[in-house]
């Protein structure tokens, strides 16, 4: 039964999965059929050789959820299409037990983890910083060797530039310049260098694979491109040009350069970093270790896994591994801010924030690489503020600008510039499909827009379907999303009970959640929920006044429907909820709020129909006084609302009940 | 479900499923049936299951969906998820929870739960004239008032960037050693990086060609109000920059006694009436020039043409004992200027004082 509620979820829309995990990759990593790269997805990292001494003490939030409860599952149709399979054929199963054994595994593996974390060498202490100190207290001046060995590339280039002008110029200084920008992330600085140095006569023809590197990183592909083929062959040159086929979608490309990569450190990580930009982090991570297994001096190694697990959403895992490297050098800028963000998601924007300052606190005033990255993280963790003074500009330098800039609109209700923001975008990541599917639902649902509104509800289902996300918050966000957008409330509502307890208080939540109960049938909890809602803006919102105003009357409070009337000025919104009460109460027999509202809506309108209605809740409520579930003197009323309408009827009904008043002694 | 209490409404939905030509045909007739029979519910199950095998369905099912209406399908759901309770054998807990209250009225013969039905109020002891006026309540039909739906899509967390991995696309070292850039360490320079000017001044130091000052980018630091740590690094460099520089000469053009001879103790009786007499401070009423002359004359520093050496010799002074281990002892609680290292910095020091 377990088993087979697993399968569910991961079976869900196999099909979709190729789009968003493997991509382009089945040429290029044929190995690697649908079911061997999904069950690799879903198996939980091995730890067993990383670990940090003593475990997080806490037990940090995951992103990952288990299935829905199996009960839930069960009589939930469309999910169960996936339990046709045999589980043992398409191997996609046991990924979650799998989960289970690994976690109780670690504890045992974590004694042998701890020799080899002793086994592994200091390769650049963070003490050399101090000792360099030192040394510049003792006047001494620093040598290039030293601030290259410092990655102080800030102090190598004002060295070399010094050189330069006191004519001591020795060979290559505008190499060695060009090294150094290079490494510090000066790439327009490189660029300079290295044009120049392209230009002179003899110059050495490596220097193109240089400029080639240099325009890759400024984001100029094509120049990158052309100076990489100037070059002479060479590894890098081939790396270069295998990543420029990456970023221009050649396939043919990309097999060739491919086949030429060698089984060498350098282009097995270079591999490695496509099959993480490409989203097959399993597969990255094979690479590091294996290349780990060998060389356990290549500390930096232990940051590109932890990158991978940070984008599996295993942050804890990812934490340990990175605390591997930050143990060695505390100070390092790529891997604190991946530990900030590893708190963001296990914690809160505070605790990442908290990372972060560290971080700012350390670094010198000359010190620049990453500043944009930060400033961009710090808006992150600060849950938007200062968004648009510090995002605009970034937005197509750091990837994540765009969609945070469009987040930040849609929290602003700002749908047309979130939309305006997004719709050139070709959705490659699951936040990018699922961002567009969100604006397109706003949009859609906002302007009426049929086919926004199906765009969205197909890039929910693919993101919400596929084996990367179907078992996050987000990816049955998705699920439901998609669903409700289909109408089909009973799936909505099993995914929204698969998370809801990460979201009581939620208003959009809770909006969407009640919406879903009413609309199967559950009035009395989807009243429940209605009324958590606190936002002024919803509770006015005219779904939320009608949905609730049902549910009142289903649940037998028509007193509390007709109070949300009154508190509504006119408009015609206000006529459609007095339709609304005048007909439903009718339907559950209260028709002493029908009448009102009939009677309300009839000198509105003076259409006969209204005049009908107000007639039969009338005649109701004498029905109600005969059977004594009304009291008797609520026919005082009745015959003044009758009274109101000029019909001739009007007068055989009321000498008919003015009759009945008289024989059973009822004032009127 | 407040919908299906009519027959009518039952009608309409049944229009509108029949439209749905991907539901089972032979169901249809099962699903007028007031009474929910055990054939309904496998057809709930089975109509999503089957259609989601294929991918097109969802496109297909909208286009259908197009025609119908909200709270028509929201009868059509409430009800099958009434039949799902009566005869879904295998349901569960979950369900029988949330939807058990209906299941009463279910049993009761009522297909809404507290839906009003004449047939209760049949029984009443009325004239038949009162019977006939009860004839207008069924006469009425309620309409269904459909509602819409709003989905209030999830907006996502904001996404923090963690930025690439290397790609082992970096350039090598001109003189082609390797550099362990991203092995050993990752490829990022560290936080500690030389302020350019600073390191500049210190290699013209150095180099002793102080014409090269004058072609230095001169740095200027935005927001300085809020960044007070990068003034104080400044400061601190700068000044480490001048204590290592080899303390300035200044050579008296006349003779002047030595340091260590100014240093020496007054005599007892001159100690003594220090304990009765202060010396003059500089709230004396006299000009400054006048007190520069007596507090030289009190140190016995001699004051030739001009007062400047004489003066420099007196704040050399100063600071020699300022910076002495042996009277910053003896002054405990004073606060120090600096911590003096060595020698040269107290010299570094001296030099300070004079030109500033």
């Amino acid at each position: 039964m377990h088993s087979k509620s697993e399968v569910v979820l991961e079976n869900y829309f196999p099909r979709k999965l190729v789009l968003l995990k493997q991509c382009h990759s089945n040429s290029l990593f044929p190995k690697a059929n649908s079911c061997y790269q999904h069950r690799k997805l879903r198996s939980p990292p091995e730890r067993n050789f990383y670990s940090c001494s003593g475990g997080s003490g806490t037990e940090p939030r995951s992103r990952v959820l288990g299935s829905p409860t199996s009960a839930s599952l069960e009589r939930t149709s469309p999910l169960q299409r996936g339990c046709r399979g045999d589980e043992a054929s398409c191997g996609c199963g046991g990924a979650l037990r799998l989960g289970l054994y690994y976690l109780t595994a670690q504890g045992a593996h974590r004694t042998h983890a701890k020799m080899m974390l002793s086994r592994a060498k200091p390769a650049v202490g963070g003490d050399l910083l101090h000792t360099d100190k030192r040394k510049k207290k003792g006047r001494k001046i620093p040598k290039l060797e030293e601030l290259l060995s410092q990655r102080d590339f800030t102090g190598a280039i004002t060295l070399l530039e010094f050189k330069r002008h006191v004519g001591e110029q020795e060979e290559d200084t505008n190499l060695w310049i060009g090294y150094c920008a290079f490494h510090l992330g000066d790439y327009k600085r490189a660029l300079e260098e290295y044009e120049n140095a392209t230009k002179e006569e003899n110059c050495n023809p490596e220097v193109w694979v240089n400029l080639a590197c240099t325009y890759f990183f400024l984001g100029m592909y094509k120049q990158a491109e052309a100076a990489g083929f100037k070059a002479p062959k060479s590894r890098l040159q081939n790396r270069l040009l295998f990543h420029l086929a990456h970023k221009f979608n050649d396939e043919k490309k990309l097999m060739n350069f491919h086949q030429n990569l060698q089984d060498i450190t350098e282009d097995q990580l270079s591999l490695a970093s496509i099959h993480y930009m490409r989203s097959h982090y399993q597969e990255a991570i094979d690479i590091y270790k294996r290349i780990l297994l060998d060389n356990r001096e290549y500390l930096a190694l232990n940051v590109y896994v932890a990158l991978c697990y940070y984008k599996l959403d295993y942050y804890d895992v990812s934490q340990e591994v990175l605390a591997v490297y930050l143990q060695q050098i505390p100070d390092s800028t790529i891997a604190l801010n991946l530990k900030a963000c590893n708190h963001f998601r296990l914690y809160n924007g505070k605790a990442a924030e908290a990372e972060l300052k560290s971080l700012m606190d350390s670094a010198s005033s000359s010190f620049e690489f990453a500043k944009e990255l930060i400033r961009h993280n710090l808006v992150v963790f600060r849950g938007g503020e200062g968004a648009l003074q510090v995002l605009p500009p970034l937005v197509d330098v750091i990837p994540e600008a765009r969609l945070n800039l469009v987040i930040y609109y849609l929290r602003q209700d700002d749908v047309h510039e979130s939309y305006n923001l997004i719709k050139d975008v070709e959705p490659t990541t699951p936040q990018e499909y699922i961002l567009k599917g969100v604006v397109n639902a706003a949009l859609g649902q906002e302007t009426g827009s049929r086919d926004h509104v199906k765009i969205a509800q197909q890039f929910f289902q693919l993101v919400g379907g596929s084996a990367s996300e179907c078992d996050t918050i987000p990816g049955r966000q998705c699920m439901a999303s998609c669903f409700f957008l289909l109408k089909q409330f009973d799936d909505v509502l099993i995914y929204l009970n698969s998370f809801k307890s990460y979201f009581y208080n939620d208003d959009i939540f809770n909006f969407n959640y009640a919406q879903a109960k009413a609309a199967t049938g559950n009035t009395s909890e989807a009243e429940e929920v209605f009324l958590l809602i606190q936002s002024e803006k919803m509770k006015n919102d005219y779904i939320y006044l009608s949905w609730l105003a049902r549910c009142y009357i289903m649940n037998k409070k028509p007193r509390l429907a007709w109070e949300l009337y009154l508190k509504m000025e006119t408009s015609g919104e206000s006529f459609s909820l007095l339709q609304l009460i005048a007909n439903d109460c009718y339907k559950m027999g209260q028709f002493y709020y029908s009448a009102k509202a009939f009677d309300v809506l009839e000198r509105l309108d003076p259409n006969p129909e209204y005049w009908e209605g107000k007639r039969g809740a009338c005649v109701g409520i004498f029905q109600m006084i005969l059977a004594g579930r009304e009291p008797k003197e609520t026919l005082r009323e009745v015959l003044h609302l009758l009274r109101s309408t000029g019909n001739t009827q009007v007068e055989y009904v009321i000498r008919i009940m003015k009759k009945w008043a008289k024989e059973n002694r009822v004032p009127v | 479900m407040a919908d299906n209490s009519s027959d009518e409404y039952e009608e309409e939905n049944n229009k509108v499923l029949s439209e749905c030509m991907l539901q089972v045909p032979s169901h249809r007739g099962k699903d007028m049936d007031p009474v929910p029979t055990a054939s309904a519910s496998p057809k709930h199950h089975q109509t999503p299951s089957h259609g989601l095998e294929r991918v097109g369905w969802y496109i297909e099912n909208q286009k259908l969906r197009k025609g119908k209406k909200a709270s028509q399908l929201t009868s059509q759901r409430g009800f099958s998820e009434n039949d799902d309770d009566d005869d879904d054998d295998d349901d569960d807990d979950d369900s029988s929870e949330t939807d058990s209250d209906e299941e009463d009225d279910e049993v009761h013969g009522a297909p809404l739960e507290g839906a009003y039905d004449p047939a209760d109020y049949e029984h009443l002891p009325v004239s038949s004239e009162v019977k006939d006026l009860f004839q207008y309540i069924s006469r009425y039909t309620p309409q269904l008032i459909e509602l819409d739906h709003k989905l209030k899509p999830f907006i996502p967390d904001f996404i923090p960037a963690v930025g690439d991995i290397d790609a082992f696309l970096k350039v090598p070292r001109p003189d082609g050693k390797p550099d362990n850039l991203g092995l050993l360490v990752l490829d990022e320079p560290s936080t500690k990086q030389s302020d350019p000017t600073v390191l500049s001044l210190w290699l013209t130091e150095n180099s002793k060609q102080h014409n090269i000052t004058q072609h230095m980018k001169v740095k200027s630091l935005e927001d300085a109000e809020k960044n007070p740590k990068a003034i104080d690094t400044w400061i601190e460099s700068i000044s480490e920059l001048h204590r290592s520089k080899p303390p300035a000469t200044v050579h008296y053009t006349r003779p002047m006694p030595d340091i260590d001879m100014l240093m020496q103790e007054w005599s007892p009786e001159f100690e003594e009436l220090l304990g009765k007499v202060s010396l003059p401070t500089a709230e004396i009423d006299c000009s400054l020039a006048k007190y520069v002359d007596m507090i030289c004359a009190i140190l016995d520093i001699p004051i030739y043409k001009s007062r400047i050496q004489s003066l420099h010799l007196l704040f050399s002074l100063y600071s020699e004992f300022k910076n002495s281990q042996h009277f910053k002892a003896l002054a405990e609680g004073k606060k120090a200027f600096t911590p003096p290292s060595n020698s040269t910095s107290q010299a570094g020091d001296a030099e300070t004082l004079t030109f500033s």
